[in-house]
């Protein structure tokens, strides 16, 4: 251990597939992809650092989720810019493309150009931004319908915050339980076990289709101890929200963690590349 | 083109670059390790008031910090937070750091208390702490209150430091019950022009660009790198502020440990950027302080 980082045996050992990678998160670039890519560039060292096998991150693709009319125009118009950090890290990066849940017929003609047809394997339902709607709006179940046909994976950001929803468009762990118990085929990804995770924990608990996700808030000591006990670390996915947070923030909420190695493992990545293998089977 | 995240703290690049490629892993991971020397300019005694942490007995954080190689640790008591006999609260904690010797007492003073300088003179005085803690959110003061210029006043006549805890915790994850505001840090511009000697750290502050700016217009104030996030964010505060006012400290056992010792190695800096950090530049601010005072182990 140096730095209080395990040795690089060790993080080999942990098989790391990063489920919440967040390069240029709300914009990639005028072009469709150059601030993207250099997001990408910038956590490379902490990729590397950390030895991270796969990271996934969550594409625009020209439905409405920014606010940028012209990008917008630009990625309909031309779709294979969405496919440019792919290109360039395929051994790297997997996708999954941002849902606007306000532009339903968009979202589901997406589904099939990217998740049908590859190569993207899920949807990212966003809690801000023009994409943004609460997941128990009515529309959401068309979607979520259709995800589950093609086996694909839903991240749906959460947050539970002391001061109430900064928009009715957010979504709390409570909401994505209730959202989950109706449709028992599809597993749910609660990003960030709803920062306030104390709670976020306690609300998906009784609801096994829904797992919790680890990023997105400070390196809080006692979350995944409290998470393995509650959920068991079956239902734990580790993310890193890099570049915006850090590998130290993220990686050592798991690493540092008293849980043991396999439970670690599971974290890491045993349980993603277990819900991803659905789609990618297909594909 | 690629640059070094340590050029970006040495000046080379604009603090506004968009792309900056630190140095390889590699380059980072086979040369450096950690200082022989590590000061953590900020860790807490006891028990977090809403929930128990992995790390709150002081054994077990002990037994961490020891691990982490961290040789020097600038501790304060939760229960400064709320309690209101708060000299015996800086007597636990002054009693406990007397039997670690990497635990350096630094009691809590709250100015909001009937006779608050009672506490001041105990905890710089007899005491001999080099420094106290305040925690203005949760006593419910502000900085421009006259009675925090009163407090810096004396404690830097007592040759002691202060340091201003931002915050405790993110403020969207607080009890409802015990919502406590972040501080504003504006006000300490005015206070430290007024007292030349006086020696102010930061902690627990995820900096935002205008909070960057506003540390940096403040002469000589410090900040600790607990709650610095993003993958470069320990590289570009030390950019916007000087890396020279960066301490490292950790916010445990709140915080995981581990979390800020790794953000040191990510920053992709050199190793002698993350020996100021990490060691020198806590020992410059505490000496600066605690020319006239005795070692606080009696």
């Amino acid at each position: 251990m140096n730095f209080g980082l395990p040795s690089a045996e060790t993080l080999r050992q942990y098989r790391i597939w990063d489920s919440y990678f967040t390069p240029s998160f709300s914009h990639p670039g005028a072009d469709g992809s150059r601030e993207l890519i250099d997001d990408i560039e910038r956590s490379m060292p902490a990729i590397q650092l950390g030895h991270f096998e796969k990271l996934c991150y969550f594409a625009h693709v020209g439905i409405g989720t920014t606010t940028d009319s012209a990008l917008e125009n630009l990625l309909q118009n031309q779709p294979e810019l969405v496919l440019k950090p792919l290109e360039r890290w395929p051994d790297k990066l997997l996708g999954m493309i941002q849902l606007n849940l306000h532009n339903t017929a968009g979202s589901m003609k997406a589904l099939d150009r990217w998740l049908k047809d590859g190569p993207m394997l899920g949807v990212y339902l966003p809690g801000s931004g023009p994409g943004a709607a609460n997941c128990l709006a009515p529309n959401v179940n068309k979607l979520v319908e259709r995800v589950s046909e093609l086996g694909g994976v839903i991240m749906q950001h959460t947050w539970l915050k002391t001061s109430g929803k900064r928009s009715p468009h957010e979504t709390t762990p409570t909401e994505l339980a209730t959202l989950a118990s109706r449709h028992p085929q599809q597993r749910f990804i609660c990003a960030h076990a709803g920062g306030e995770w104390e709670q976020g924990i306690r609300a998906i608990r009784n609801t096994p289709n829904v797992l919790i996700e680890t990023s997105g808030f400070d390196a809080t000591a006692g979350f995944i101890e409290m998470a393995t006990r509650e959920i068991g670390s079956k239902r734990i996915i580790f993310g890193s929200h890099l570049p915006s947070r850090s590998l130290g923030t993220e990686i050592s909420k798991v690493t540092a963690a008293k849980i043991g190695e396999e439970e670690k493992k599971d974290i890491f990545g045993r349980n993603y590349r277990k819900l991803l293998s659905t789609i990618q089977s297909r594909n | 083109m690629a640059f070094h995240r340590r050029d970006l703290i040495h000046g080379a690049i604009t603090a506004g670059a968009a792309s900056v490629v630190a140095a390889s892993p590699e380059e980072n991971t086979g040369t450096i390790s950690m200082p022989n020397k590590v000061v953590d300019t900020n860790v807490s005694l006891f028990q977090w008031p809403f929930r128990r942490l992995p790390l709150d007995e002081v054994d077990e954080l002990c037994l961490k910090l020891g691990q982490l190689g961290i040789t020097e640790a600038w501790a304060s008591s939760f229960e400064g937070l709320l309690h209101r006999d708060i000299r015996s609260a800086n007597e636990r904690l002054l009693n406990t750091c007397q039997t670690r010797a990497e635990l350096v007492p630094v009691g809590a003073i709250n100015p909001t208390l009937p006779d608050w300088k009672h506490d001041l003179h105990l905890c710089l005085g007899r005491s001999a702490m080099p420094g106290i803690r305040l925690f203005p959110g949760y006593h419910g003061y502000d900085l421009r209150d006259e009675v925090f210029g009163e407090l810096l006043a004396t404690a830097t006549k007592l040759r002691g430091f202060v340091q201003i805890a931002f915050a405790m915790e993110d403020t969207r994850t607080q009890s409802h019950h015990m919502v406590a505001a972040n501080v504003d840090p504006r006000p300490l511009e005015h206070w430290m022009q007024k007292f030349p000697e006086a020696r102010v750290q930061i902690l627990n502050c995820r900096p935002s660009t205008s909070d960057k700016q506003i540390f940096s217009s403040i002469p000589r104030v410090v900040v600790d790198s607990s709650r610095v996030d993003g993958t470069d964010g320990v590289t570009t505060l030390a950019s916007a502020i000087g890396i020279d006012r960066v301490l490292f400290g950790s916010h445990a056992p709140f915080l995981i440990p581990e979390a800020a010792c790794i953000r040191m190695l990510e920053s992709g800096v050199s190793a002698a950027d993350i020996k100021e950090m990490m060691s020198t530049n806590a020992d410059n601010f505490r000496k600066a302080t605690t020319t006239t005072t005795t070692n606080h182990r009696r």
